[in-house]
């Protein structure tokens, strides 16, 4: 499935970039206009381009997840990675405030936190801080991974080599452990990806992702708030995101890794 | 003899005190020392300790460790990681596990040297010193994709990187095959007598440490127990535990029970893997002689 999805998602991707067009530009001689060659996803009721919002949501939403998700598993990396390898007291405050944190109903926390913006506050930043939060809130398991792939490093026998030939401790960590790390990292990424993806368009269904006019995935499902009264085209984003989930949730990094 | 190490030495874990019973172990310059005993018996533990690398699996040492002079006990930290790679190597028994896999065999013996030095060493002569080739395409290979004897000399090639003057090999032929063992055995002869390196080879196998050691120590609970010239130790044992491993070496079904001097020129074999690395070692006897004189 994956060789045939990955060619297929990639064109998609590059056809957005041709296709005309502005997400904000508002056709007022065809509102919620149904699907013709002019817009063969219809529009919205503003008179937008269902496909030309689709395209660009498209590329926001994965530009986005993909930024998240690179960020929570540095983050994840560096507090699992330093926990572990340090130990002591270190790593039981680290264990401990994972738990803490992990306790947190986090999808409370996203909701009261992106209630509590301002109204005015410009689309792209609701839209950062939405998966800044998704960042801070997601290498929380991650980290867990991590630190015991770490402290499972630290007794091997390569490391006792390095400790024997007289590598400084940093070194270690950073030359010998965490190139031993590379397929959980890439996998932490990888699956990632759509919970960041899925977690955006909850909170866009509910009206709490970017502002208008900026599209997501998650804004335009907002459209649906009543789906037996949407178009059927307005359902366009479900399958798109179904599509790149179920890709995301194909790769398997750790095959066929060097490590 | 000019003294390199003197170790009187106790160390213990948390759950098993007394793992070195004052132990006291000393060993000149250019020196290949051969420490049998058996599994439990403390031998890496000495190889942690005279590293100091106890701590990091939870031991703790105390008594004296003079090496060249410093008593390594008492080294900063830093002073320590100094020493470890530069003036002391390790070898360990399994490569292919003491090799770190996600790192091209290049990038390790460079990470070895970046330890103390900056720059690149001379890894063809490096790789030339332990039999191996020094080709690109060798130094872009993964430890998986080596032999367990290629995986053994580039470890051996990492230790001796910045020509330390004692290197420990801890049971370095445990898992290697009969052909293989005798070859890095005559590796460790022919670097002792290149680089004037001591040796301390430490391995369960009395018969391969006889192969090439000036002098046995036996290791029993902690404690040397009996240590000595290798002939002395297999033609006149003292002590109980030695007269035991002795007596423990197997006898190979198909060969008689007196002496063959003339299979000393004979190259390794099933029943004498280690004979000819007693003829090439030289000033030796051969060690089927030598373990047929410990019968009689």
């Amino acid at each position: 499935m994956r060789s045939v999805a990955a060619p297929l998602l990639l064109l998609l991707l590059m056809a957005s970039f041709r296709y005309g067009g502005s997400y904000a530009t508002q056709h007022r001689d065809s509102i919620d206009a149904p699907p013709c060659w002019r817009f063969p996803l219809g529009t919205d009721d503003l008179g937008r381009d269902r496909l030309v919002r689709l395209f660009d949501a498209t590329r926001i939403s994965l530009l986005f997840a993909g930024a998240a998700a690179m960020g929570a598993t540095l983050l994840a990396a560096f507090a699992g990675g330093v926990a572990g390898y340090a130990g002591g007291w270190f790593d039981q405050f680290v264990v401990r405030a994972i738990d803490l944190l992990l306790s947190l109903p986090s999808l409370f926390l996203l909701l009261a936190t992106r209630a509590m913006m301002p109204l005015n506050a410009s689309p792209v930043f609701s839209l950062v801080v939405t998966y800044a939060l998704m960042s801070v809130l997601g290498w929380l398991t991650p980290a867990r991974v991590i630190r015991a792939s770490v402290r499972s490093s630290r007794q091997s026998e390569y490391v006792l080599q390095a400790r024997a030939e007289g590598c400084p401790e940093g070194r270690i960590l950073l030359r010998h452990i965490l190139p031993n790390l590379r397929p959980i990292l890439l996998a932490q990424f990888w699956t990632s990806i759509p919970v960041f993806i899925l977690t955006e368009a909850s909170l866009g269904f509910l009206g709490l992702s970017a502002g208008e006019p900026f599209p997501t995935w998650g804004s335009l499902l907002h459209e649906l708030q009543n789906p037996l009264l949407a178009r059927p085209e307005a359902f366009a984003p479900i399958v798109a995101i179904a599509l790149f989930v179920s890709y995301f949730k194909t790769i398997t990094p750790w095959k066929g890794s060097q490590a | 003899m000019n003294c390199l190490l003197y170790a009187r030495v106790s160390a213990d874990y948390p759950n098993r005190p007394a793992v070195l019973d004052n132990l006291e172990l000393a060993m000149g310059r250019g020196e290949i020392v051969g420490l049998v005993g058996e599994s439990g018996s403390g031998k890496s533990t000495l190889a942690m300790t005279l590293l100091r690398l106890l701590e990091s699996k939870g031991g703790q040492a105390r008594g004296e460790l003079l090496f060249q002079g410093r008593n390594l006990l008492e080294l900063s930290g830093r002073e320590m990681r100094a020493v470890r790679g530069r003036e002391i190597g390790l070898v360990l028994q399994s490569p292919l596990s003491a090799l770190n896999p996600a790192m091209r065999i290049g990038r390790q013996i460079l990470e070895s040297w970046r330890a103390h030095r900056e720059g690149s060493p001379d890894v063809g002569q490096l790789l030339e010193m332990v039999n191996l080739p020094g080709e690109v395409s060798f130094l872009e290979r993964y430890p998986r994709q080596l032999s367990v004897g290629q995986a053994q000399r580039v470890l051996i090639a990492m230790a001796i990187v910045h020509r330390p003057a004692l290197l420990l090999a801890d049971e370095p032929t445990s898992a290697l095959d009969v052909v293989t063992q005798a070859e890095i055995l005559s590796l460790f002869s022919s670097l002792n007598r290149q680089m004037g390196m001591a040796v301390l080879y430490i391995s369960h196998d009395l018969l391969s440490v006889a192969s090439f050691c000036h002098r046995i120590a036996i290791l029993q609970h902690g404690r040397i127990v009996e240590s000595g010239a290798t002939e002395e130790i297999f033609v006149h044992p003292r002590h109980a535990y030695t007269q035991a491993l002795l007596r423990a070496i197997p006898k190979p079904p198909s060969f008689p029970t007196d002496c063959h001097p003339d299979l000393t020129a004979c190259p390794p074999c099933v029943a004498f893997p280690t004979a000819n690395q007693a003829v090439t070692n030289g000033g030796h006897r051969a060690i089927e002689s030598l373990v047929c004189a410990s019968r009689t």
